[in-house]
């Protein structure tokens, strides 16, 4: 539950998703759930000139199971904390 | 059965249909429906199919009633005055055809003598069954029978209001009205009057023949268009009843043989003929039109040759509706009659829908349904169970980052604490409103069992779900692998490893050896020991009782057992730290603590170190670092190298780190030390360390400059005994004499580099607590510094400037100088 934990925190950040086939996807993170699919809104797929069939799509549900990276902002990211919920899984 | 609604049903033919009835009393509505669709293929019909031979009994003298029927003295007075409409008699009847038809098989099949042939005698058998059937099964009529029909079309009733002769009807009416008000004594001794005369019709033998080929030949002919007549449905003839319209005669309507065996078709053959009779000139005319046109009379009588079983659908009310279709459609306006089929389309769209969905029906019986249902619930229950038994710590250490992260950033915190087992709650009664609304008689009882027994379930699930152990996973005896247990909380986890509890752990073996104490891995072991006794601490703290009141011992003695288990994690706490580890002199590898202080993790662990020791460990811990002070990393790597103006990024970043959390809680302790434990510490840096080195780090000045500060504000507070005061200015002495040549060295590199304040920090300390003399040999050792700061923070923008010239004026001042002196 950490992942989930911690995105959790993260919404309505704005997040770079690099899913599996290199697509990579900014936008504002709406929400997450257990499997960690996520849903963002407002988003621009960087590379857009290679991925033309996404220029008119405004918000996606990405399956977690696809997602390779995600960027996040780093001011949003409490790392003590972020240890400490670390050393308490299990 | 009647036009009344009685059971006109003579006993004998009840004895008749008594064995088949058990049979067609099956309840099921939807058999009809099935049956049709089986039969409904074959369309195809053959003249001599059709034609059942009623023409034959047409007797051309019984025509009394003629104009009662037509509404006029001859037809040709009619056809005048009113062509346009009068003379569709093909039209008009077509759509009345497959009523028509039905009454003639009927008729056929129930008046064995009026129809004299054997193939009538033979079609005539199954008809007591029939009717029997129909007496007992009416109220069972599903009333959808006739949409499984996709050829059906309900326009062909609505035409008949192209037909109407509204001007002739009242003369009949009160007659038909009349009709019906006869005793059945009455009715029956007309019937049997009637049918005696019956026999003699011209038409008669051509007829015959074909009823007879048609029964024959064909009698397994399967034929779809089981429901042509029911169209009009019950209740609309009921209202039309109700009105009074009692309607036979309807001039160019074969009104007299729907009406004459709509009702009593299912009743004993006499009344039926004698019906018939009564009017026989009026079967004529529709008969001709009706066998050009669709012929679903024959039909339907075949289809009761091969399935009597429809009996449902053939009550007094599936007959009833030929009679009063028609003529109420008459009577109708046009919006009520738009109305009317408005309404009938909604209904058959509705018992389509009905049909459809009905298909499932039956298969599973109540029982089946409840158990699904509890197994549902139980999965629900099971899947909420953690929330369930969330208690704040549950939810906590599920979602720690979450729950604490929100409390810290105050992002919007989704209530923790929801209610569960809602969700449950929800369903058991909603299922509960279902079960009970079915009022099943048959299902009732068994439906309260079934909620009584669903709610033992869940609470029994919950209360499980409260109880669950918190192992995820079940290894079963004798089996290969383990079972993991996931739910929407917590999804299964892919990999199951057992963890050596940290007691076991590869920790105390390396207690033992003083090279394994200070290698990488055992030092990164301590310091997760360290966090996990300082997390368990914190935990304590949150859950700490209420002080507990006088007298209450109860509360007491939850605060003592609070108190002891602090305690005992402050002594965990406190072997983590290995602060007490010997020191082992001019050993090659650093203690155990001050390796420990050397990861960022470990500094950043002191604060919270300190929150939770007390003053007695706070000190030696001071001590520890002040002893060792040369071979802390932020000390010992901090001196620039050769040719190097200051120390390299990730050792700047560990000292920035180490003045950040270190050095606070230092502070904090050192503003509140005995005098005493001062000039011990000044003691053990002058003693321990090579204090040239030392002062020329950040680190090393900065804890320095701690202690001459807080010794300078004991003596300022007059706290200092004489002889502390003393032995502290020996102390004083000591380290002054030695900094002395080095002072103009302890600047960080050249005028221009970095951040030179704790300096300027230090020598004002030094400064205040340094005698008159020594002030003056502190001036002579760093004036140049001073010199070159006042002339370079002139090449500098204001604000710079001033920051530059009042550090240097800190240290002027605590000697009683100024910079602007220095003009």
């Amino acid at each position: 539950m950490l992942f989930f934990s911690f995105f959790k925190t993260l919404t309505n950040q704005t997040v770079t998703i690099e899913l599996k086939n290199d697509i990579r996807i900014r936008g504002i993170l709406k929400s997450v759930d257990q499997y960690l699919n996520i849903k963002l809104d407002d988003i621009e797929v960087l590379d857009l000139d290679k991925y033309p069939h996404l220029s008119s799509v405004k918000s996606m549900f990405i399956r977690g199971s696809v997602v390779r990276y995600v960027m996040l902002p780093r001011s949003e990211v409490d790392v003590g904390l972020l240890e400490d919920a670390t050393r308490r899984g299990e | 059965m009647s036009f009344f609604g009685f059971d006109t049903t003579l006993p004998r033919d009840r004895q008749q249909g008594g064995p088949a009835r058990g049979f067609f009393e099956n309840p099921d509505p939807f058999a009809e429906v099935a049956r049709a669709q089986a039969l409904e293929d074959d369309d195809g019909i053959d003249f001599e199919d059709t034609y059942d031979g009623l023409g034959d009994q047409l007797d051309d003298d019984q025509d009394a009633f003629n104009d009662d029927t037509f509404g006029g003295g001859d037809t040709g007075a009619a056809a005048t005055g009113n062509v346009g409409r009068d003379f569709d008699f093909f039209g008009t009847t077509a759509k009345v055809a497959d009523v028509i038809g039905e009454e003639q098989v009927r008729y056929a099949l129930q008046n064995p003598s009026a129809a004299p042939l054997a193939a009538q005698q033979r079609a005539a058998a199954p008809a007591p069954a029939t009717t029997a059937t129909a007496a007992t099964t009416t109220a069972k009529r599903t009333g959808y029978e006739k949409y499984s029909d996709p050829g059906y079309i309900p326009d062909l009733q609505a035409k008949s209001s192209v037909w109407g002769v509204s001007q002739k009807k009242p003369e009949p009416i009160p007659a038909a009205s009349r009709r019906p008000m006869m005793s059945l004594e009455e009715v029956e001794a007309q019937m049997r009057q009637r049918s005696q005369a019956a026999p003699a019709m011209p038409p008669q033998s051509i007829p015959q023949h074909m009823a007879e080929q048609a029964y024959l030949p064909h009698p397994q002919y399967p034929q779809g268009v089981p429901e042509g007549f029911p169209a009009i449905p019950p209740e609309y003839l009921r209202a039309a009843l109700e009105k009074g319209v009692l309607p036979p005669g309807m001039p160019g309507l074969p009104p007299g043989i729907p009406e004459l065996h709509g009702g009593p078709v299912m009743s004993g053959p006499p009344p039926m003929h004698i019906q018939q009779n009564q009017l026989p000139p009026q079967t004529l005319p529709p008969q001709g039109p009706r066998h050009a046109g669709p012929p679903p009379g024959p039909r339907q009588q075949q289809q009761q040759q091969q399935m009597p079983p429809p009996p449902s659908t053939r009550g007094p009310n599936g007959g009833l509706p030929v009679i009063t279709n028609p003529q109420q459609l008459m009577h109708l306006t046009e919006e009520q009659r738009n109305a009317y089929l408005v309404e009938d389309a909604k209904r058959a769209k509705r018992n389509h829908k009905i049909f459809l969905l009905s298909r499932g029906n039956g298969l599973m019986t109540p029982q089946d349904k409840n158990f699904i249902t509890r197994i549902q619930l139980q999965q629900l229950v099971a899947a909420a169970g953690n929330v369930a038994d969330a208690d704040p710590e549950a939810v906590l250490s599920e979602d720690f980052y979450y729950q604490v992260y929100s409390q810290i950033r105050g992002a919007p915190r989704q209530h923790p604490h929801q209610p569960l087992g809602h969700f449950a709650q929800t369903y058991l009664l909603q299922t509960g409103n279902r079960l009970g609304g079915h009022g099943n008689r048959r299902a009732f009882q068994s439906a309260d069992n079934h909620m009584q027994r669903m709610q033992q379930q869940v609470q029994r699930a919950v209360e499980a779900a409260k109880a669950k152990p918190k192992n995820k996973q079940l290894i079963i005896e004798g089996s290969l692998g383990k079972i993991s247990f996931s739910n929407a909380k917590a999804p299964k986890h892919m990999l199951n490893i057992k963890r050596p509890d940290s007691s076991e752990g590869p920790r105390p073996k390396k207690v033992q050896s003083d090279l394994s104490l200070s290698d990488r891995k055992s030092i990164l072991t301590n310091i997760e020991s360290v966090y996990s006794a300082l997390m368990a601490m914190e935990d304590m703290e949150r859950t700490m009782p209420p002080p507990p009141e006088e007298g209450d011992s109860e509360a007491i003695q939850e605060h003592m057992e609070w108190r002891q288990k602090v305690h005992s994690l402050n002594q965990k706490l406190w072997r983590a730290l290995k602060v007490m580890e010997p020191i082992v002199p001019n050993s090659t590898t650093p203690h155990p603590f001050i390796a420990f202080l050397s990861y960022p993790k470990g500094k950043k662990a002191i604060p919270r170190i300190f929150r939770h020791i007390d003053q007695e460990q706070r000190v030696t811990i001071l001590t520890m670092i002040v002893v060792h002070l040369d071979s802390l990393d932020v000390v010992r790597l901090a001196q620039p190298g050769p040719g190097e103006a200051q120390p390299s990024v990730a050792v700047r970043e560990s000292i920035d780190l180490f003045s950040l959390a270190v050095m606070p809680s230092l502070l904090g302790y050192v503003n509140e030390a005995p005098f005493n434990i001062i000039i011990g510490l000044l003691g053990l840096v002058i003693a321990q360390t090579h204090v040239q080195s030392v002062a020329r780090t950040k680190v090393g000045l900065g804890i320095l400059t701690m202690l001459l500060s807080r010794a300078e504000i004991v003596k300022e507070a007059g706290q200092a005994a004489e002889r502390d005061w003393q032995q502290w200015v020996e102390k004083f002495n000591v380290l002054f004499d030695t900094l002395e040549p080095s002072l103009a060295d302890i600047f960080p590199g050249a005028i221009n580099t970095g951040d030179d304040m704790y300096v300027w920090q230090f020598l004002a300390a030094v400064g205040i607590g340094a005698s008159p003399e020594q002030q003056q040999r502190l001036v002579i050792a760093v004036k140049d510094r001073v010199m070159e700061t006042v002339g370079y923070s002139k090449t500098l923008p204001a604000d710079m400037a001033s920051l530059r010239l009042g550090n240097v004026n800190l240290f002027m001042r605590a000697i009683g100088l100024d910079v602007e002196l220095l003009g």
